[in-house]
């Protein structure tokens, strides 16, 4: 069996989606050496975060996430979800991120509206990028879209250029 | 039929084995028997097969029969025929595995099948029940004449009307008199109940009565509302039909229509099913629908199909042209193929249990039949097609193919809606709505926007009724298959 890293649920070894959430796997599950970096900054990231399930400890199951807003000074608390997508609603759009970041100025900051997500799985937090016009980066590393990065405490994001630091609260 | 050798009736190749000339009949008679026929017609179709299978059964009267058989002629196909599959080789593991295959056909660009057109032996099928009064109706009329002023010479053409009962309008092969044939149409009066199973049948009679292998034979039924009890004659209806090489088409007119049902009769015979939202589009629906005949190369690609042990096809899925689950039974109805075009369709096999000794693998086995109508005289081609793997004990680190990954963006979000669906009949509203919400991000990720809209207000909607919107369920359904069409995901 094999587990879909966005919701968990099982597929056969071989499935290239999860049948529940839609995700694909082969980005996923394949070596990262053979998808080929479109510039340096991307090579460096392959190898970071593979690096990085090692490196970053679990996140506890009792833990709290908040996100703390680097240039606004703003904290606000993740409760109640396993997964929050960060955006920015809009008008004449239907779609409402769980995390609107609107009323931080984030149209200027460069923030699509179904930016990125961030879930609370186990052993760590991942953050994805949900092939944002912007982009978004880890700790100054470009994410590759749709594909999910481990993400710990004190660790800071952007999504286009609003920076944000995930606390983790013990 | 006449010249068909023995082979031909059953559609196998000449070095068809036993287990195959059995499982080819088997699969003929279940569709043909005359007990349950609906047609008189086919009762001699039935013997022919009968006869065939007599002789090729027994091996004594096989051989003595293949000694007297001319010379098989020599005809070069003019298809490409290509495999994909999502992992170079299957993995010995203890448990159930997935594999995706991709098929993919199309026609040598030089061969003079090419530019000629394929002649037409059509019959509209008009239903003219009370819902259809006003414009709708009006459009139809105005398009059918349309029509049958474009008609080639070769073509044939008939017009039933029906709504609880059915009406031969205009008889095929009878437009010498143009003028008389439009009035009657001009004369088309809306009223009573919608009674599919009447219009279909005397629809199918007309094509059968001058079917023939040099033209595309199929009904096109434009229908705006339900049919009640006859489903199960339409069922055996459409078998025949396929059987018989006779396409089914529909045209859904706004949403009062049985989607489900459609689809599932238009599917049997290779036909398409399409929804029409508004009356604007009738008249384009419509046009586009004998265009799209005419320029087909041909609208009855089969495949007759044996897995091996241990080995299920779950899902088949065309994924080009047009977009749509198929029946996973064999003779699979792969439907049409256009004369520029390709035409791919995605297999899901899940592979149970792999042998201990076994270093190969075969999958699945099929024989590819297509018939291709020319004005002169329509040729048959037959081609074997083998699914099969090496096994191997760790999994490969390759990439699949880039068909396959393109396959898999459009085969998820027609599994997500189909999921949602299943749920939805079962009752579990969450779980529908949850998967209607991923279809939505999936949606505009892919920057469509309106869709993923139509998509969270039918979750709005659902939560409020526990039900889908009619018009929103077909909305949502024949909306994200139009998205995956060629044309706008931007492949040839």
């Amino acid at each position: 069996m094999i587990f879909c890293p966005n919701c968990g649920h099982q597929e056969l070894p071989g499935a290239l989606f999860c049948k529940e959430c839609g995700t694909q796997f082969t980005i996923l599950s394949r070596d990262p050496t053979l998808t080929i970096p479109n510039n340096l900054a991307d090579h460096l990231h392959e190898e970071i975060s593979e690096d990085a399930d090692s490196v970053v400890p679990p996140t506890p199951n009792d833990a709290s996430l908040s996100l703390f807003l680097v240039e606004s000074g703003e904290v606000i608390s993740l409760e109640g979800l396993s997964e929050y997508t960060l955006g920015r609603s809009a008008e004449d759009q239907p779609i409402l991120p769980d995390i609107d970041l609107a009323p931080y100025r984030a149209y200027e900051y460069g923030v699509s509206r179904l930016h990125a997500s961030i879930k609370v799985s186990q052993p760590y937090a991942l953050l994805i990028d949900f092939g944002s016009a912007n982009g978004t980066e880890l700790n100054g590393q470009k994410l590759t879209p749709n594909k999910p990065y481990p993400i710990t405490h004190g660790d800071i994001f952007s999504l286009g250029k609003m920076k944000i630091q995930l606390l983790v609260n013990r | 039929m006449d010249e068909c050798t023995f082979y031909d009736r059953l559609g196998l190749p000449r070095d068809a084995t036993h287990e195959e000339i059995r499982r080819a009949y088997r699969q003929l008679v279940l569709r043909l028997h005359p007990d349950t026929n609906v047609n008189k017609g086919e009762t001699e179709l039935f013997f022919d097969i009968q006869q065939a299978f007599e002789r090729l059964s027994d091996p004594k009267k096989k051989a003595d029969y293949d000694q007297q058989l001319p010379p098989e002629p020599n005809i070069v196909s003019p298809l490409n025929i290509s495999t994909y599959y999502s992992q170079p080789s299957l993995v010995r593991l203890s448990e159930p595995q997935l594999i995706y295959t991709l098929l993919e056909l199309n026609i040598e660009p030089d061969t003079n099948l090419m530019d000629s057109s394929t002649p037409l032996n059509i019959s509209l099928v008009v239903d003219c029940s009370t819902s259809m009064q006003g414009i709708r109706l009006d459009t139809v009329k105005i398009t059918a004449i349309d029509i049958l002023r474009k008609l080639q010479p070769d073509d044939i053409f008939s017009l039933v009307k029906f709504n609880d009962r059915a009406e031969l309008l205009i008889a095929p092969g009878s437009l010498a008199d143009l003028k008389s044939a439009e009035m009657k149409v001009q004369l088309l009066q809306a009223g009573g109940g919608t009674e599919i199973f009447k219009g279909l049948e005397m629809g199918f009679s007309q094509v059968d009565q001058f079917h023939s292998s040099q033209r595309i034979n199929h009904i096109i039924l434009i229908t705006d509302g339900r049919t009640y009890g006859d489903e199960t004659s339409c069922e055996k209806l459409a078998d025949q039909s396929s059987a018989l090489g006779i396409g089914i088409s529909a045209l859904g007119i706004g949403s009062q229509w049985n989607d489900k049902f459609l689809d599932h009769i238009t599917t049997k015979t290779g036909g398409i099913c399409k929804f029409i939202p508004d009356a604007g589009d009738i008249r384009n629906s419509i046009l586009d629908e004998i265009t799209r005949l005419g320029s087909s190369l041909t609208d009855q690609v089969k495949m007759n199909y044996q897995t091996f042990q241990d080995v299920e096809l779950s899902t088949v899925y065309r994924l080009q042209p047009d977009p749509s689950p198929l029946d996973p039974v064999s003779p699979l109805i792969l439907g049409y193929m256009p004369r520029h075009g390709t035409m791919r369709i995605l297999f899901e096999f899940v592979i149970k249990d792999i042998l201990k000794n076994m270093i190969e693998f075969i999958i699945a086995k099929g024989i590819l039949n297509i018939e291709i109508p020319h004005h002169t005289v329509g040729t048959k081609y037959i081609n074997r097609i083998i699914f099969n793997r090496q096994i191997t004990a760790q999994p490969a680190k390759e990439k699949p193919p880039v068909v396959i990954l393109n396959a898999m963006t459009m085969f998820s979000i027609f599994i997500m809606q189909e999921r949602a669906r299943e749920e939805m009949s079962k009752g579990d509203f969450d779980k529908a709505t949850r998967h209607m919400e991923n279809l939505a991000t999936h949606l505009s990720q892919k920057g469509e926007n309106n869709l993923a809209q139509s998509v969270l207000n039918e979750v709005a909607y659902i939560r409020h009724h526990q039900s889908f919107s009619e018009e929103g369920e077909k909305l949502i359904k024949y909306g994200t298959r139009s998205l995956l069409l060629p044309a706008r995901s931007g492949e040839n």
